[in-house]
C-alpha cells in the first residue's frame, strides 16, 4: 500500500512541477525576471522531492 | 607430421592484420566524415558570406581541420568526438552570420545534421570496433534456443528509444532556433540588426542546454549498466545500503527547504509591490 502512496505522491509531484514552469514562462513573457527565477527554483525543488518519492517507491517495492 | 607450435605463431598475425585493417578503415571513415562536416558547417558557409578574408579568419577556418587530423594521428575519441566538434564552432562563433538562416535553408539544414550524425555514429561506432578472431569451435547452448530474455529485450527497447531520442531533441531544438518565424520575429524585434548574431548565441544555448539533458538525463540512465566501473560499482553500493534504510535522504529536505524558502521569497516581493 505504502509503495503505491509513494508512487502517486512521486507521479504527482513531478507532473506538477510543471505548473511552475509554466509560471516561470509566463513571469518571463511579463519580464518579471527575478519572479521567474524563484519559480524555476521552486519547480526544480519539486522535481527533486518527486524524485526522492520514487525512490522511496522503488525500495518499497524491494 | 603434427607441428602445434606454427599454429600459435600465424593465428595472432592474422589477427593483428584484422586489427590493423580495421584501424584503417576506421581513420579513413572519420577523415571522410569529419571532412565533409568541416567543409559543410565551416568552408561552405565562410565562402558564401565571404568570411575566408585575412590571415585570422583563414586560420579560425583551418582549425578544426587541425583538430580532425590531430585526432586522426593520436586516434582519440576525446579529440575527435569532443574537441572537434567544438573547434568547428570556433570560426562560426567569430563570423556569427556563416550560421544565419540565410545561409541554412531547411533542406542544407537537414544535410548538414545528417553529415554530423553520419560523422558521430562513424567515429563513435568504428573506432571502437574490434573484430573477434574465428572462433576454433562453436557449441550450441540450449539457452540460446530461447532468444534473448524479455529484460534484455526491454533493455535494448530503451537503448534505442534513447539513441533515438539523441537525435530528435537537439535537432529539432537547432531548427527551432533557427527557421521560427516567431523567434526570428521577436529577434528582430528586440536586437535590430543583431539578428544573427542572437539567433547563433541562442543555437549555441540549445547545444548546451542538450548537452546537459545529454549528461543528466541519458547519460544518468545508462551509468548504472557500467558494471565493469570499479569506481561507479562503489557508488552504486553505497547508493543501494542508503536506499534500504527507506528513508528520504538529506536533499529530500534540502528541496523542501528551498521550495519554501522561494515561494516565502515571491510572496514577500509581492507583498512589497503592492
Amino acid at each position: 500500500m505504502r509503495r503505491y502512496f509513494f508512487e502517486v505522491l512521486a507521479v504527482a509531484l513531478i507532473g506538477g512541477s510543471l505548473f511552475f514552469f509554466k509560471e516561470t514562462l509566463d513571469y518571463l513573457a511579463r519580464r518579471d525576471y527575478v519572479a521567474s527565477v524563484l519559480v524555476m527554483v521552486i519547480g526544480v525543488a519539486v522535481i527533486s522531492v518527486g524524485k526522492e518519492m520514487a525512490r522511496l517507491a522503488l525500495v518499497q517495492r524491494d | 607430421m603434427h607441428r602445434p607450435r606454427s599454429r600459435c605463431t600465424v593465428e595472432p598475425v592474422a589477427e593483428l592484420t584484422t586489427d590493423r585493417r580495421w584501424k584503417t578503415f576506421a581513420d579513413v571513415v572519420a577523415f571522410a566524415l569529419g571532412t565533409n562536416v568541416w567543409i559543410s558547417i565551416v568552408i561552405l558557409p565562410a565562402v558564401f558570406v565571404g568570411a575566408l578574408h585575412g590571415g585570422p579568419r583563414i586560420a579560425a577556418a583551418a582549425l578544426p581541420f587541425i583538430v580532425l587530423l590531430l585526432g586522426l594521428a593520436r586516434r582519440s575519441e576525446a579529440v575527435l568526438l569532443g574537441l572537434f566538434p567544438a573547434a568547428v564552432l570556433v570560426p562560426v562563433a567569430l563570423q556569427p552570420q556563416m550560421a544565419s538562416s540565410y545561409v541554412y535553408g531547411p533542406i542544407r539544414f537537414a544535410l548538414v545534421a545528417l553529415g554530423v550524425i553520419a560523422y558521430l555514429f562513424g567515429v563513435s561506432y568504428f573506432t571502437t570496433w574490434h573484430e573477434p578472431p574465428a572462433p576454433r569451435s562453436i557449441r550450441g547452448l540450449s539457452s540460446a534456443q530461447l532468444g534473448p530474455a524479455e529484460r534484455w529485450q526491454r533493455r535494448e527497447r530503451v537503448y534505442w528509444m534513447l539513441t533515438a531520442m539523441s537525435l530528435v531533441i537537439p535537432t529539432v531544438l537547432i531548427a527551432w532556433v533557427n527557421f521560427d518565424s516567431g523567434v526570428e520575429d521577436f529577434l528582430g524585434e528586440m536586437y535590430p540588426g543583431r539578428v544573427a548574431l542572437m539567433t547563433t548565441a541562442l543555437t549555441a544555448g540549445a547545444i548546451v542546454l542538450w548537452l546537459v539533458i545529454f549528461h543528466y538525463a541519458f547519460l544518468g540512465v545508462l551509468r548504472p549498466h557500467r558494471t565493469g566501473d570499479r569506481d561507479l560499482v562503489a557508488v552504486l553500493g553505497h547508493a543501494r545500503s542508503d536506499a534500504k534504510t527507506g528513508k528520504p535522504r538529506p536533499r529530500f529536505y534540502a528541496s523542501v527547504a528551498v521550495a519554501l524558502a522561494a515561494m516565502a521569497t515571491l510572496i514577500l516581493l509581492r507583498h512589497l509591490k503592492g
